[in-house]
This record gives structure tokens, C-alpha cells and sequence, in this order.
């Protein structure tokens, strides 16, 4: 770290650097999301299937996010554990007009919590019940239901129902995330 | 300062990573799981691990997989050194570590994103990463890359697409138009490798490329590179066949302002197969010019050129001998000793003293690798100007008396060896190099050669007593094998030279006592011979060595002891050495490595016949097979609707033919497919061995056993043959064939059983001894007037094709201004009766010829003296 950006850090100007995996089923929006994260000016034009994964960067108020936005599809989905390590958060993205492979994201959710870099850790978990503007949608209420994330107690964890497409929703979730994960970065200051 | 640097130096420390441990590395590796990004020790450490990967180090799936994990968080980073480092590490760990297609969406991003620096790295790596199945979701994004207005994008895209056609050839294929478009770019790196891509798509399609190259050598290209490889192209389609328009765009080329262009040009021309005096006149001249040229890189490779056109075409490069010889004295060492051998390949008789005496000057200065071009260039100068030899020996002994590697003082000794084998004058001279050679020579291969050589040649010089000095020498200095050599050597002058005989019991007697088993063992061997003072026994165990097939006799060997029997081991019945001599001399004038090669082959190929017909159970029990013909015999014209070739093995009393039969009709099938053969004299036809059947392109063979008549003089005779065979027709493309099929018949040229089919060939080293042993008991003797021969030269030839023997003491080679040659010729005959032949020919007016046989059976004398008739 240079001279001139710990004399920022110092100032509290410079805002700190945290990571967060970004998973769910393919086609759930999970690069959408990030992409309308972004500052206008940084955003691709098209959006098409990730393979392996894409790192994106984007601000809020307080922190500075490093996003590895994973592929969803099945054969990269075993992949996904190799990134849990080093990460300050979880946002999870539901397809919640995709009722069928609700419990497809329930197994994949569960097998995420048990995995050890995860388990023991308390971090924050986001879900994004996305596609709310499809017809026949489910509530954030049922999504969370069908998941039983009433189960989950050992971390905090927060739905709310988004739209990818013009960005509703969004900054609710990214918010409560921001909020959390700053809790427990100044918890482990103490 | 100075003296830490000297002293990191002396522990070789000047590389830092010099002591590198893998798993510490892969540790540190962990590094680029930390956030914030340390971006200089994450470089650092993606630098240690690419060295480790360079070193040949092998990491295990397991480990690359993590680190390669690892290091795909360091695209979170924008650091422009750190991600290009990341590129390489992820192109070389592409084939170590599991997974790696993680990265593809983040090299997809940096592709097509907005900073250039990434982008052509990017594409190299995702190429790499990307397997058959991958390949189509990166498609557009390749299409778009090729046709990209950086032209190092275009370039790395272009470069990547040759890459993955070797494994997807199919989709690079449809990428064909995006590649046309690239070959119109300005950039000549483009241009090039568009060019490239283009030419590895229709490759296969030999109208398409000579489309290719018509299109664009009429509308010039830019960049010279991609005239390069055009020219290249051309000269490909030119071996092909022969077009004309071909030729003239490459001799265009001559006239191109690039100098790159005009080598190229010129290199192409001379390397083609069939080029006439008058073709290379222009690229030769385009050569001279270079040779003049201030750019160092120009002179080597035009006269590295004209040193191989020297090598076909002597005379088109004496047009340059000026031009090379001012490069005589060029700074440059390796232009220098390429333009001498090349003067040594084209220059006259008179300008040798000079050349050599120029060459010597800086013979320390260059490396072992051109000193073996000018021994090489040395040895051809000798068979050229037989009468220069002094110089070149003194020459050659002077340089074996030099430093130099194995390579090199084997090539001083095989020269050396060539030029007294060849030159009769140079004997003696040689000979006394090579002994003083000896005297200091640290290889054991070369030791035991010239001690062989001095057994063979020394005790037929004037003074063989001269030598024994040199020997005994080596008998008590060296170490086994070549105490082992020089005894064996010992035991010839013994043996030939009665006057020396007494002395050589002696020196044997001190062997006896030496340390070696193999040493010791050899001088009682031979002591006990000696002492029996028999002509007979010492010409068939010291001077002749061992004349059957080191690998047939292994392999008789095993078999004898795998089945024990009362009757001791017969060495007549195995296969005897068959001796490719007569093709060996040339080879051994133009490369050293060569012969060797050819000669293993050689000696095997009897065997493999041997078992190959063993496999076939209805020829066994005929005995040891004696001898396969060398040449199989075409019983077809070359391109008819069946082509057969026939070989024809020996066994004491029958005879095999196989006939390899090939269907060159796609749309039959033939089935039981035999050759039928019959003829008037006594040879008796006992069975065939049908082929099965015989499809489009795949050879079948078929075998026709015949019994050899009682009467042991009628050894020759001629067959008429008939292909037999079902015909069924069948579907070309399929290869089905009908259930019905017809007989037809097919009729083969005649086929020839010589004498030369009942003698194998064998060396007798020493010719005199041999004809000693065998004795006059069976001696035949007659005289012929070949009148149709116009030289003798011509009347050996022949007489050694008819007889199928071997000549010895190199008498197959007839001095140019005799009249008069004594040719001797040996060889064993079916049943493993020794033959020698002693032919004396004079010329005037056709050739008389008297011939004197001798073997150790009278029939076989009988049959050999009637063969030339």
C-alpha cells in the first residue's frame, strides 16, 4: 500500500475492500444484477451465459464490493467452493417464476452452507428473489418458505424481491448487505 | 559492491531463482487469495512458479488445480503487469490443472473489452484453454477478433485460430470468409498470418490452394512475410506436379525489392527436386550478390546455401568462386568455414594446397561442429583428387592430434579409414596416422575400430612388423575391451606372417596372464591355433570372423537350449549374415551415421522373413530357411488391375514363392486367391497357400511350395504363373460385397529360379587364406569370351548379378587404365557348401574370362563354373 492511500485510509476516505460470491441456478439474473450494480458508463451491452465466472467491481456509500459472479450452469456449479474461502458475503439469486427447480436451488443452498469455509463463518447472506415482474412469480414470503431459510440461524441473512432489468429492489438488498457486513468488519475491529 | 557481486557470482547466484523449492512456491501461492491485492509480490510470485513450470518441474493435478484457483482471484486486480503475467501462467498451466475453462468469461470480457493491452493475450490464452466442445460459445467472439481493426488482436486471433485447427479443424474451417478478409490488411504481420490460416484451411484441397496462390501472386501482397510463404506454397504445389506459371512467380520473386523475398526466392529454387542448369542460373546470381552484402545474417545464409547447391550442382556454383573467396577471410568464422568448404566442393585440383593451408590457419577458432563439415568437406575433395591425398592426410593427422569432442575425431577416423579403403597409395600413410593415433585416444569406440582395421590391413603391408609395437602397446596400457582388440589384432599378423609368427606366440604367451577373463581367453583361443600351424584353421578362426546373422544365431541358440536333443548345436543351420555391401559404399561416402542404420536392417530382414514364414503351418518343417531374394520381383506391370510381387526363399530342398498381391480395384472383392505355376522341368509343385481375401488396397499374400529336383546340378528354371481367384463385386464405398461370385484367372510374366537364388553372399575378409583351406579337391576351371561386354568393369558387374556372390578385397572395383583384373568372389551354397570363385579378365575387343572354382562340394563347384553360359 502506497504512501498516498494510507494517508487516504487514515482520513477515512478511502472505502474498504470486501468480497462477495455471487451464486444461484443458471438463468437466474445473477450477472444482470451485477451488471446494474455497476456505474452506467461501465456496463456491457449483452448479456450471455458465464462460463466459469467474471469478477466485476462496484461502490456503494461505505464500501467498495469485489463481485466473482459465478456460472450457474450444472457442470460449474462444483466450482463454486473454490471462492467461499476469502469472502466477506453471499448474495444468492432465486429465479422465483422458475417454481420448478426451486428445490434444485434449495439443494445447491444447502450444500453451500455445509461447506466448511462457510460453515463456521458468521457472514452475511443476501437473497434476491428475482423476475418479480414475471406473471405467476412467487412472493419473497413463499421463495423463502420453499428454501426453508427459517432454518438458516447461525447468520444473518435478508430476501427481498428484485427486478434485474430495471433495477428494483436492488439497492434495498445491497444496502442491508452493505450494513451487515460493516457490523461484523467493525466487530472483528474490536 | 564489486566483490559481493563476484562472490553471488561463485555460488551461481546470479539467477535469483536459482534455489526455488516447488512447494514452498505453491505456498506462497496462497498469497492471491488476500485482499487487498499486494500486485508486486503476486507477480513475483506468478514469475517463480512459471520458472518452476520452464525447469521441467511436475506439479500434480491437485496442487495446479489449487494454485490455479488461487490465481483466478487475481482478475480482480486491473494492474496491467499482474493480469499479462496471469495470461502466461494460465496458458501454461492449461494442460496441468483441473477446470481451467473457470476463466473463460473473464479472458471472454478482456477480449472484447476496451483496454488493447489485454486483449491479444487474452485471446491467446482463452484459445488454449478452450476444447472442441467449448469452442462454439467463443465462435462469434473469434469471427469478430480476426477481422479487429489492432492489429495485434487480428494477429493473436489469426495465430490462435492456426492453433485450434489442429484440434477442431471443422469450425476454424467456417471462419474461412473473416480470414480472407484479414489477408487485405495493411499490417504485414496480418497479412501474413492470414495468409497462413487461409492455406492450412484448404490445405487439402490442392485446387482451392493453387486458386489461393494464382489470386494473390496477381495481386501483390504488402508484406513480405506473406510473400514468403506464398513462395513456400508454390514450391509445395511444384512437387506436386509441374506447373508452369508456379516457377515463373517464384522467379518473379528474384526481382522483389525484399531482400527476405529474394532469399527465399532463391532458397526455393535451389532446393527443388529436379531444377536444370538453366533454372538455377538466376537464383544462383541473386546468391553471388548477398555474398557481397554488408548484413552479416545475408552472406551466412547465401553461402550456407550455395554450400548445399555445391553438393548437386558443383559447377553453377563456380560462377561465385570469387565472391567466396573473398569471404575467405570474412570475420565472421562460420561464414568463413562455409565458404572454404564450399571451394573445397567446387574449386580445381590446383587451388587445394592453398585452400588447406588457408583453413589450418583458423581451424582452432571454430567449433567441433564445422570442423566436421570440413572433414566432411575434406573426404569428398579426397574421392575427387585421389592424387592430393598426402596433403589431406597430413591435414587430417594434424587435426586428430588437435582438442576435439567424440564426434569429431570419429569423423577425422572414419575419413581417415574411407580414404585408405579407397586409395590403395594411401595405405601405408594412413596407417602410421592412426597408430600414432592410438597412442593417446581416450575413446574406447575408436581404439578397438583401428585396432581391427591394423589386424586387417597391417600384416599385408611391406613391414607388417612395424605395427606390432603400436598393438602390444595398447595390450599394456589400456583397458579391457581394448587389450581384447589389440590381441585379436595380434593373433592376424600371426597368422599371416610366418616370419612373425614366433615373435606373436611370445607377446600371447604374456596375455595369458592378464587381469580380463574376455582378454585372457582370447590369447589361449588364438595361442592354441597358432601353435597347430594349420593354413585351414587359421583362416577360418582368426582371419575370417563369424559369418551367420548374430540375430538368427541368438535366436537358434535359444531354441536349441529351450529343447534339449542329443545331436550338438549345427551351425550351418543358421541363417547366414546377409551383406548389404554393395549398397553400403556409397552411403559410407556421404554420411557417416548412414550405413549403420541400413545395415541393421539389412541383417534382420532375413529374420523377420524367417519368422513370418515359420507362422504359416503349411511350410514348416522345411528346414532353416537359406536365403530370401533381396529385390521381390514384379510380376505385373505397375498400375494394372492386380499387382504382384513375388520373393523367393531357399530351403535345403524346396522352394517358397510368396506373392504379395495387392487389389487395386475398388469395386471387387477377390477371394481364395492363388498363382498357379507350372513348368517342364523336374521342379515338383507340392501345394499353395491360398490368401483369403483380398480388399481394395490391402496387401495379401499368398506362398507356392515347390520341391527341388534329386538331380543336384539342375538348379535353374522358369515358371509360368496364373493368378487365381473368385471375384465378387462389391460396393466402393461401403466395401459390402455381393454373395455371389465367378472364378477368373489373371495371367503373371514368368518368373526365373537362378543360381544366384541358391548363394548367399559372404565376406572373406582375407581371400587367399579361404581359397587355402577350401582346397583343390573340388577345383573347376574354364574359359569363356564374353564378347557382348564392353569393359571389364561391365563384366564384373555382371558376373557378380548372375552368381549372386560376394567379391572380396574390394576386387569389384576395376582400376580405370588395366586391361587385366583378377575379380575373387565368395559365397556358400544351398546345403552350406563354401563356394569361391577366382575370375581373371583381360580385355581386347570384348572380355576373356578365365574362371576357377573351388567349394567344398563337388556339385556346387560343377553348378557355379556352368552359371555364366
Amino acid at each position: 500500500m502506497g504512501f498516498l492511500s494510507a494517508f487516504a485510509s487514515w482520513l477515512g476516505m478511502k472505502k474498504k475492500d470486501v468480497n462477495v460470491v455471487v451464486l444461484g441456478l443458471d438463468n437466474s439474473g445473477k450477472t444482470t444484477i451485477i451488471t446494474k450494480l455497476k456505474p452506467a458508463e461501465a456496463r456491457t451491452q449483452d448479456i450471455v451465459p458465464t462460463v466459469g465466472f467474471n469478477v466485476e467491481k462496484f461502490q456503494t456509500k461505505a464500501l467498495a464490493f469485489t463481485a466473482f459472479d459465478m456460472s450457474g450452469q450444472g457442470r460449474y456449479r462444483n466450482l463454486w467452493e473454490h471462492y467461499y474461502r476469502e469472502c466477506h458475503g453471499v448474495i444468492f439469486v432465486i429465479d422465483s417464476s422458475d417454481k420448478l427447480r426451486m428445490m434444485v436451488a434449495k439443494d445447491e443452498l444447502t450444500l453451500m452452507l455445509e461447506n466448511a469455509d462457510i460453515k463456521m463463518k458468521r457472514i452475511p447472506i443476501l437473497f434476491f428473489a428475482n423476475k418479480m415482474d414475471v406473471r405467476d412469480s412467487l412472493s419473497s414470503v413463499k421463495c423463502s418458505n420453499m428454501l426453508e431459510l427459517e432454518k438458516i440461524r447461525d447468520k444473518p441473512w435478508h430476501i427481498c424481491n428484485s427486478n434485474a432489468l430495471t433495477g428494483e429492489g436492488l439497492e434495498e438488498g445491497i444496502n442491508w448487505l452493505t450494513d451487515q457486513v460493516k457490523d461484523i468488519l467493525t466487530q472483528k475491529k474490536k | 559492491m564489486m566483490k559481493r557481486d563476484k562472490k553471488e557470482e561463485e555460488e551461481g547466484g546470479a539467477n535469483p531463482f536459482y534455489n526455488l523449492e516447488k512447494s514452498s512456491v505453491l505456498q506462497e501461492a496462497r498469497t492471491f487469495n488476500e485482499t487487498p491485492i499486494n500486485t508486486r509480490k503476486c507477480c513475483h510470485i506468478l514469475t517463480k512458479i512459471l520458472y518452476l513450470i520452464n525447469q521441467g518441474e511436475h506439479i500434480g493435478t491437485m496442487e495446479a488445480t489449487e494454485t490455479f484457483f488461487a490465481m483466478t482471484k487475481l482478475f480482480q486486480s486491473k494492474d496491467l503487469t499482474l493480469r499479462r503475467m496471469v495470461y502466461l501462467c494460465i496458458k501454461e498451466m492449461a494442460y496441468i490443472a483441473e477446470d481451467v475453462i473457470i476463466v473463460t468469461s473473464c479472458l471472454t470480457k478482456d477480449m472484447t473489452g476496451r483496454e488493447d493491452q489485454f486483449r491479444a493475450p487474452a485471446i491467446r490464452a482463452l484459445c488454449r484453454i478452450t476444447d472442441t466442445t467449448m469452442l462454439q460459445s467463443i465462435e462469434r467472439y473469434m469471427k469478430q477478433a480476426i477481422v479487429d481493426k489492432v492489429h495485434s488482436v487480428s494477429s493473436a486471433a489469426l495465430t490462435s485460430s492456426l492453433h485450434l485447427a489442429k484440434t477442431s479443424p471443422d469450425v476454424v474451417k467456417r471462419w474461412v470468409n473473416e480470414a480472407q478478409e484479414a489477408v487485405n490488411s495493411d499490417n504485414i504481420m496480418v497479412q501474413h498470418h492470414a495468409l497462413g490460416l487461409l492455406y492450412h484451411i484448404r490445405k487439402n484441397d490442392k485446387l482451392a490452394v493453387t486458386k489461393l496462390v494464382n489470386k494473390y501472386t496477381r495481386h501483390s501482397l504488402k508484406s513480405p512475410y506473406a510473400y514468403c510463404l506464398l513462395i513456400r506454397i508454390a514450391c509445395k504445389l511444384l512437387e506436386e506436379d509441374n506447373a508452369g506459371p508456379m516457377f515463373e512467380f517464384i522467379e518473379s520473386c528474384l526481382r522483389h525489392k525484399s531482400e527476405m523475398v529474394i532469399y527465399e526466392a532463391a532458397h526455393a529454387i535451389v532446393n527443388m527436386k529436379n531444377t536444370t542448369a538453366k533454372e538455377l542460373a538466376p537464383a544462383v546470381s541473386v546468391l553471388q550478390l548477398f555474398c557481397s552484402s554488408p548484413k552479416p545474417t545475408l552472406r551466412f545464409a547465401a553461402v550456407r546455401t550455395l554450400n548445399k547447391v555445391a553438393m548437386k550442382h558443383p559447377a553453377a556454383v563456380t560462377a561465385c568462386n570469387l565472391d567466396l573467396e573473398n569471404l575467405i577471410t570474412d570475420v565472421n568464422r562460420s561464414i568463413a568455414t562455409l565458404a572454404i568448404t564450399t571451394l573445397l566442393k567446387t574449386g580445381s585440383e590446383s587451388s587445394v594446397d592453398r585452400l588447406m593451408k588457408q583453413i589450418s590457419s583458423f581451424m582452432s577458432e571454430i567449433s567441433d561442429e564445422f570442423k566436421i563439415v570440413v572433414v566432411q568437406a575434406i573426404r569428398s575433395l579426397c574421392l575427387k583428387f585421389p592424387r592430393k591425398h598426402s596433403i589431406m592426410m597430413t591435414f587430417l593427422s594434424s587435426m586428430l592430434r588437435d582438442e576435439g569432442g567424440f564426434e569429431y575425431k570419429r569423423a577425422i577416423v572414419d575419413t581417415i579409414i574411407g580414404i585408405l579403403e579407397e586409395n590403395s597409395e594411401a595405405k601405408e600413410a594412413g596407417l602410421a596416422h592412426l597408430c600414432e593415433f592410438i597412442e593417446d585416444c581416450e575413446h574406447t569406440v575408436l581404439a578397438t575400430r583401428i585396432l581391427h582395421l591394423l589386424g586387417k590391413e597391417g600384416p599385408r603391408t611391406p613391414q607388417p612388423a612395424k605395427y606390432i609395437r603400436f598393438i602390444y602397446n595398447r595390450v599394456i596400457l589400456e583397458d579391457a575391451p581394448v587389450r581384447a582388440a589389440a590381441v585379436s589384432a595380434l593373433a592376424k599378423f600371426g597368422a599371416h606372417c610366418d616370419e612373425l609368427l614366433p615373435s606373436i606366440m611370445v607377446l600371447l604367451q604374456r596375455v595369458q596372464l592378464d587381469m580380463d577373463d574376455e582378454v585372457r581367453d582370447r590369447a589361449t583361443f588364438y595361442l592354441n591355433i597358432l601353435a597347430q600351424h594349420q593354413k585351414a584353421l587359421n583362416s577360418a578362426f582368426i582371419l575370417n570372423s563369424l559369418q551367420v546373422s548374430i540375430v538368427g544365431l541368438e535366436r537358434a541358440l535359444h531354441h536349441y537350449t529351450m529343447e534339449p536333443t542329443e545331436t550338438p548345436f549345427d551351425l550351418k543351420s543358421v541363417p547366414l549374415a546377409t551383406q548389404p555391401l554393395q549398397e553400403l559404399s556409397k552411403p559410407i561416402m556421404e554420411a557417416s551415421s548412414g550405413p549403420k542404420s541400413t545395415e541393421k536392417a539389412a541383417a534382420s530382414r532375413q529374420d523377420v522373413y524367417a519368422e513370418q514364414l515359420a507362422s504359416v503351418p503349411e511350410l514348416a518343417n522345411l528346414g532353416p530357411l537359406f536365403k530370401s531374394s533381396s529385390l521381390p520381383v514384379e510380376l505385373t506391370e505397375s498400375e494394372t488391375e492386380y499387382m504382384v510381387r513375388c520373393i523367393k526363399h531357399t530351403f535345403p530342398h524346396h522352394l517358397v514363392f510368396q506373392f504379395d498381391c495387392t487389389n487395386t480395384l475398388n469395386d471387387q472383392v477377390l477371394e481364395n486367391v492363388t498363382v498357379q505355376m507350372e513348368n517342364t522341368d523336374d521342379f515338383e509343385v507340392i501345394r499353395s497357400v491360398p490368401a483369403a481375401s483380398l480388399v481394395y488396397e490391402k496387401p495379401g499374400t499368398t506362398y507356392t511350395l515347390v520341391r527341388l529336383p534329386e538331380d543336384p546340378t539342375q538348379v535353374t528354371t522358369t515358371f509360368t504363373c496364373t493368378l487365381k481367384f473368385i471375384v465378387k463385386d462389391c460396393d466402393p464405398n461401403t466395401g459390402e460385397a455381393d454373395e455371389e461370385g465367378y472364378e477368373d484367372e489373371y495371367v503373371l510374366e514368368d518368373l526365373e529360379v537362378t543360381v544366384s537364388d541358391h548363394v548367399q553372399k559372404v565376406v572373406k575378409p582375407n581371400f587367399a587364406a579361404s581359397w587355402e583351406e577350401v582346397g583343390a579337391s573340388n577345383e573347376l576351371e574354364d574359359t569363356y569370351a564374353l564378347a557382348s561386354m564392353k569393359s571389364i568393369d561391365e563384366a564384373v558387374k555382371s558376373i557378380i548379378q548372375f552368381m549372386g556372390l560376394q567379391a572380396c578385397e574390394r576386387s569389384d572395383k576395376v582400376p580405370d587404365d588395366k586391361s587385366s583384373h583378377t575379380l575373387y568372389l565368395a559365397g556358400v551354397f544351398r546345403g552350406g557348401h563354401d563356394v569361391l570363385v577366382r575370375a581373371k579378365l583381360a580385355f581386347s575387343e570384348g572380355v576373356t574370362m578365365q574362371i576357377t572354382v573351388r567349394s567344398t562340394d563337388a556339385y556346387a563347384s560343377e553348378v557355379l563354373a556352368s552359371a555364366v553360359g
